[in-house]
């Protein structure tokens, strides 16, 4: 077990890789109640072409990935749900465009709950008659989304800037899709995805790490796995710039939806240099559009942009996007008044105060994470997928210059790279 | 009596907060070293009520926007930036008939940070800026931002209808408490919005100062001689004779269900059914609720999700929730509308199993196993110890952690079937697209 300290935010992370490939790392926190425990793998909604074991190139339908996840936790003889509840255990489990994750948290009896955790989503049982069952209560999941305006709009935004790459579906597919959904398919999926090989096993919270460890390790080899497959996924080439201008629909909203997204031109990054592109972005965008920017204050004033007002930066190795936006009365004048905006900071360049109090934020920010152990859980595998450590952002937050935000910002604000989705009420267009 | 072997962690096991009274407030401290932040929560007690709920809800808006110290909210906003991102935020919540307007702030511990700037100072005197210290011209409060936070009142109202969740439970609890306090929205009503000044708003502020309930949370590593110190001199405020609120809960007594259809643009249909309980929080049967909640609704094992969803695959949510305060325990599901017949009656099937007392001891000891982690999970959150404790506070019965983990260990089944007789559905209410037969 290899131990590796953080000094700075006093945090110890113990790792080891298994013999079956599985990676383990433990976060212990002292003084917590609770233990966190996710098990994730790199599978998500958009690995829906890829080869089989046997060679065979297969396409499967959207949402299935989500759809293993729901049927993992149906087995032969037991429930899975009733024996985490039976020790006090809350679980659950969802799936993102490139990863799956199971997770418990507990504040009694870890060793049962682990081994609970690894057994379940190691024995997969799947039957005709439970994945047709699944389909009513994924059918009900799926019109939920259909009524939420934010996932709408989001999503709506996805299909805009994205014109052939795989976010650009449903995660859970739609009622359509998931129709031909078959116990064959799952069973393909979950042998080409759920090897420990291409898996993460994160516990965080309260416990001992040498007893953990070996008890995982004594898990893992009771069991036995095939050699790991080489997992070859197949992605279609994705155009650089934006699929659409815009894409609008209607649900019933109190304001109209506007969000405005900005496709990166150049991806392929790994490691600490996708961190520190990751970072610099988040930051470069508190700056611009922060609550404490003269452009909020300026857009909020107005009446333009409501406390919705809101930005993120998605970042992988394939994909990466910003997303800006909230609820507005006028979503067109938003739309024309943020591409003007960025021109005028592209110009202006980046404030030297304005640097150091986003900088500040953000370290609090993080610090304040560090708090929960449920936010060290989510984050880290994340990190970790993408070769980097969660507790590094710290130092790394603290390297970025000003020049680093002004250099991103010329790179990223670009006009050509943005699309638009609005989602209004049917009325309000009348 | 044992402590029961549930506790693992030699930790703390307690919420022990400190309580003294400084300038008139309580002020409740917990040192701990768990947090890498230090919150500080303050808490004014309103009684929820026409006359008042909008004004709360604008002052809280309008609070945050300026002090005297920042008078621009760019100027307010870069000092939270400029303290490692302190959060800051004021809003309003309801508890039972009362509206508390919340004061929140949160600063990193300066033990983690290289450069040692006395932040936890700097936070205390930032709270006692709003509390003490407001954007104030001539006896108002700024025009500008009276305006504009009207404005974002209005569409922060408005904008209830995008959460389908959100607004079927405010419309299922305003057509069931229809003429008791409790039926009004957070938030405030559109119709009081236009007259209030920022003259009336300032004399309202003032009033709730000197006389309204006033309870501060600082949680911590931190001391709480010198937090106290530190509020003392940065929170003079002026406190007259406080207030006692008349709250009334008044037992109500259901005579026959009623049911609501409301119809809007959607796909999915939302069931809720709202049932009185008339068990409280500060009442004995109250752990004796929380299981009948557990075991109806509460979670993955409960009898909702097992036989709505699992079995008859009619929903994807099907949960029950308490409003502890209120009494109210409310039951909700997604569903499509053509199955609210079938729906409704499997629901009620298991709520009549828990009358017949039909609980198995596996039910009984998962519910109390889950309900227990998740109380005790409380601990690693200073936000939900605080709300923990605020919550007994406010309703004159403050239990302890331990004491309230001992009473579900021990609740029975016939405990259970007591409380089940009591539950009485009220309100059947259905959000419905507007397409399908009535």
């Amino acid at each position: 077990m290899q131990t590796t300290v953080f000094e700075q935010v006093k945090e110890t992370v113990y790792h080891e890789t298994l013999e079956n490939g599985l990676k383990v790392f433990l976060v212990p926190k002292q003084g917590f109640s609770k233990t966190y425990a996710v098990f994730t793998t790199r599978y998500g909604s958009i690995d829906s072409h890829f080869q089989t074991k046997s060679g065979e190139e297969i396409n499967v339908p959207d949402g299935i990935a989500h759809f293993l996840e729901h049927k993992m936790f149906e087995k032969k003889d037991r429930d899975v749900m009733h024996e985490f509840s039976k020790n006090g255990a809350s679980c659950n489990a969802f799936t993102s465009f490139n990863r799956t994750a199971y997770l418990f948290s507990c504040t009694d009896k870890l060793d049962s709950n682990l081994n609970l955790l690894l057994d379940y989503v190691q024995e997969p049982y799947f039957t005709d008659a439970s994945v047709e069952k699944e389909k009513g209560i994924i059918g009900q999941e799926i019109t939920m989304y259909d009524d939420n305006p934010d996932w709408k709009v989001y999503m709506n935004l996805l299909k805009a800037l994205y014109q052939d790459y795989p976010i650009n579906i449903e995660i859970a597919g739609t009622i359509e899709t998931i129709s031909h959904i078959t116990k064959e398919y799952l069973y393909q999926c979950y042998d080409t995805f759920y090897h420990p090989a291409n898996m993460l096993l994160l516990v965080v919270g309260s416990f001992e790490p040498e007893a953990v460890m070996k008890l995982i390790r004594e898990n893992q080899s009771g069991k036995d796995f095939p050699p790991a497959p080489q997992i070859s996924r197949i992605f279609p080439e994705e155009q650089s710039s934006p699929a659409k201008p815009l894409i609008e629909a209607n649900l019933a909203v109190g304001l109209p939806k506007c969000m405005i997204g900005i496709k990166e031109r150049e991806n392929g990054l790994t490691g600490e240099a996708l961190l520190k592109r990751d970072q610099t972005t988040k930051l470069l965008l508190d700056i611009v559009f922060g609550t404490s920017s003269s452009v909020y204050e300026k857009l909020y004033d107005s009446g333009l942009i409501t406390e919705s007002f809101d930005f993120d930066y998605s970042c992988e190795k394939d994909y990466a996007y910003s997303i800006l936006g909230g609820d507005t009365p006028d979503p067109e004048k938003l739309v024309e008044t943020i591409k003007s905006v960025m021109e005028e900071c592209k110009q202006a360049g980046i404030d030297e105060d304005a640097f150091e109090r986003a900088k500040r934020k953000k370290i609090g920010n993080f610090m304040r994470g560090l708090n929960s152990v449920e936010f060290i859980a989510n984050q880290f595998t994340n990190y970790k997928f993408n070769g980097n450590d969660l507790f590094s952002v710290l130092p790394l937050l603290e390297s970025i210059t000003r020049e680093d935000v002004e250099t991103r910002m010329k790179e990223h604000f670009l006009i050509d790279q943005m699309a638009v989705s609005i989602v209004r009420s049917a009325s309000a267009q009348e | 009596m044992q402590k029961g072997e549930w506790s693992m962690s030699t930790h703390l096991t307690e919420i022990a907060f400190n309580s003294s009274q400084v300038n008139g407030m309580n002020v409740h401290i917990l040192p701990t070293g768990k947090f890498k932040t230090t919150t500080i929560v303050t808490m004014i007690e309103q009684a929820l009520s026409e006359e008042t709920v909008t004004k709360t809800a604008l002052l809280a808006m309008v609070m945050k926007r300026a002090s005297a110290r920042f008078k621009e909210t760019k100027r307010l906003r870069e000092h939270l930036d400029f303290l490692y991102g302190a959060i800051f935020d004021v809003d309003v919540t309801k508890k039972g008939e009362r509206q508390i307007l919340q004061i929140y702030m949160e600063v990193p511990n300066e033990k983690y940070l290289t450069q040692a700037d006395s932040l936890l100072e700097e936070a205390i005197q930032f709270v006692g800026d709003m509390l003490v210290r407001p954007c104030v011209e001539n006896g108002a409060f700024l025009e500008k931002y009276v305006k504009q936070e009207k404005e974002t009142l209005r569409k922060r109202i408005e904008s209830l209808i995008d959460d389908k969740m959100k607004y079927a439970n405010q419309r299922v609890t305003e057509e069931m408490c229809k003429g008791e306090p409790f039926s009004l929205l957070v938030q405030g009503r559109l119709e009081d919005l236009p007259s209030i000044t920022g003259e009336d708003l300032y004399q309202y502020f003032q009033e709730l100062m000197a006389s309204n309930p006033i309870n501060m949370f600082v949680v911590g590593d931190v001391d709480a001689g010198r937090v106290r110190q530190a509020i003392e001199t940065h929170i003079p405020l002026q406190r007259s004779t406080i207030k006692t609120l008349e709250i009334s809960t008044p037992e109500k007594n259901i005579q026959e269900e009623r049911t609501t259809v409301d119809r809007l643009d959607v796909s999915q249909a939302k069931l809720n059914i709202g049932c009185r309980t008339n068990i409280t929080y500060k009442d004995e049967e109250y752990p004796a609720l929380l299981l009948y909640n557990g075991i109806l609704g509460g979670f993955p094992h409960s009898k909702l999700f097992v036989n709505v969803r699992e079995k008859a695959s009619l929903a994807y949510y099907a949960v029950s929730r308490l409003e502890s305060h209120k009494g109210i325990l409310m039951i909700m599901s997604g569903i499509e509308a053509k199955m609210f017949d079938q729906a409704v009656e499997i629901i009620k099937a298991q709520m009549e199993t828990m009358r017949q007392g039909k609980i198995s001891e596996e039910e009984l000891s998962q519910t109390r196993a889950t309900l227990t982690n998740q109380f005790r999970e409380l601990l690693d959150s200073a936000r939900m110890m605080i709300d923990f404790t605020y919550n007994g506070l406010l309703s004159g019965r403050k239990r302890q952690l331990d004491e309230l983990l001992q009473a579900i260990e021990t609740v029975s089944i016939d405990d259970i079937k007591q409380v089940a007789d009591k539950v009485k559905i009220d309100m059947i209410y259905l959000l419905r697209d507007k397409k399908g037969d009535a």
